[in-house]
């Protein structure tokens, strides 16, 4: 039987927290980028995910995603619907050294986030109960499979060896191509200034990044899923590549437009905490210093890519944790070492190219299943509830026409 | 108990799908704020 341990489980519950706080972080960092009158909307739909999922992962979320295999590695059982049979005592599959509960909790708070952090690619002009239903379907039939077939020992990109340590696959990817797909499904924003609006509140959006990174040492040096080196490792390499990316991207703009750029700023470090997500607890620090550079360079090449295209992602979602997503899941094919973490595998550099292989392999299983999935989801939520707000509500701002508020007087 | 808390959440499912959508609020809201409102964005 296996036992707690005291340290560990601090450690993961505080772990939670943490990663609690980047939703309404990630509120303030969208709700920053957006016009003043679709604040309020886009800080809600990260602030209604965190009460919707919260009550979906524990009916059937987290069973789905850790319950007992299902016999094919890509979907668990209902064992443990409504957390029947999960309890203050160990699982004896996944951190076998704090509560079950713990780790349900820890893993709780990555689902929230994912679905929230696609609500940048419809910003300004998504209707509410589309977005509420969405939500729910995306976060069940998205999110829930990806998780198992990457964490779940029984799952089959797993088995086949693919490495996440936080989710660069599982969280960043999957969100970061729903959000393109959404984008081209509900079409570019009316009344853009062009190429694209001004952010309301650029300080609103850096205090965002600043819990965003805050955060994510819980999300990251917590998926050590104990109080141990790797745990340090994680938290080394998350503020690393936080660091370079932010300055990278600065530099970027500096010398591209001329000035140094506060909004690059955090959006570089955002990127950076994107793409050492998946590699956290099995690179190096020195590793983390060219993830970071490497991302920042990738990411915001493909944000104005982005800005020259049709394609309205309103808040470069797919920019940063689609393309950081899959820049960080291949770093990590290259850069794995289990002189970091024994559990973990070696990556090309360290004389095991074919773990590159399979990280593409599941790079593009994970970005394959969220397109086709999202893609069916907006499809038929669209024939019951338009996905788009009438022309005149997007004129007048979702906060009013949706919300029935205003987040300033004027 | 666990088919309660499936029900709860189902009923809360029934009552965002039926529940009042912009049309209503828009109609109604815009109509008193929007002069004020209208330079914004």
């Amino acid at each position: 039987m296996p036992e707690i341990d005291a340290g560990d489980t601090a450690w993961v519950l505080m772990s939670a927290a943490l990663v609690m706080l980047m939703t309404p972080g990630l509120a303030l960092f969208y709700g920053g980028l957006v016009r003043r009158k679709n604040v309020l909307s886009t800080i809600m739909h990260s602030f209604f995910i965190l009460g919707l999922v919260s009550v979906t992962w524990v009916l059937w979320g987290y069973t789905l995603a850790f319950g007992p295999d299902t016999g094919l590695g890509l979907i668990g059982g209902f064992e443990w619907v409504a957390l029947e049979g999960v309890t203050g005592e160990p699982s004896d599959v996944y951190a076998t050294t704090v509560p079950h509960l713990a780790f349900m909790a820890f893993q709780m708070m990555f689902a929230i986030i994912t679905p929230a952090l696609i609500t940048g690619a419809f910003a300004e002009r998504k209707r509410f109960k589309a977005f509420v239903l969405f939500a729910v379907a995306w976060s069940t039939l998205v999110y829930a499979p990806i998780a198992h077939w990457v964490w779940s020992p029984d799952g089959w990109l797993f088995g086949l060896g693919v490495l996440d340590f936080a989710g660069g696959t599982v969280v960043h990817l999957s969100s970061g191509v729903a959000a393109l797909v959404a984008a081209l499904f509900i079409g570019r924003r009316t009344g853009l200034i062009a190429p694209a609006t001004e952010p309301h509140d650029v300080p609103m959006t850096v205090l965002g990044a600043g819990l965003l990174w805050f955060g994510w040492f819980g999300f990251n040096a917590g998926s050590a899923l104990g109080a141990n080196g790797v745990a340090a490792n994680a938290f080394v390499t998350t503020n690393t590549a936080a660091a370079m990316a932010a300055i990278t991207w600065v530099t970027l703009s500096w010398l591209h437009r001329g000035t140094p750029s506060v909004l690059g700023a955090a959006l570089g470090a955002v990127a950076g905490l994107v793409a050492i997500t998946p590699a956290a607890g099995f690179v190096t620090p020195a590793a983390s210093i060219l993830i970071g550079l490497g991302v920042g360079v990738a990411c915001y090449g493909a944000a104005q890519l982005r800005l020259r295209a049709r394609v309205d992602d309103a808040l470069d979602v797919f920019a940063v944790h689609g393309v950081g997503g899959a820049f960080g899941a291949l770093a990590t094919g290259v850069f794995a070492t289990t002189a970091v973490n024994a559990a973990g595998l070696d990556g090309l550099l360290a004389g095991n190219a074919g773990q590159l292989v399979t990280q593409l392999l599941g790079v593009a299983v994970v970005a394959a299943y969220s397109a086709a999935v999202t893609a069916g989801i907006l499809f038929v939520i669209n024939i019951a509830v338009p996905i788009r707000v009438t022309a005149p509500a997007e004129e007048a701002g979702l906060d009013l026409a949706q919300h029935g508020e205003i987040a300033y007087q004027p | 108990m666990v088919i309660a808390a499936l029900i709860c959440f189902g009923a809360l499912v029934v009552a965002w799908i039926v529940a009042p959508d912009e049309a209503r609020t828009t109609e109604h809201t815009t109509n008193a704020l929007e002069p004020e409102l209208a330079p914004i964005g």
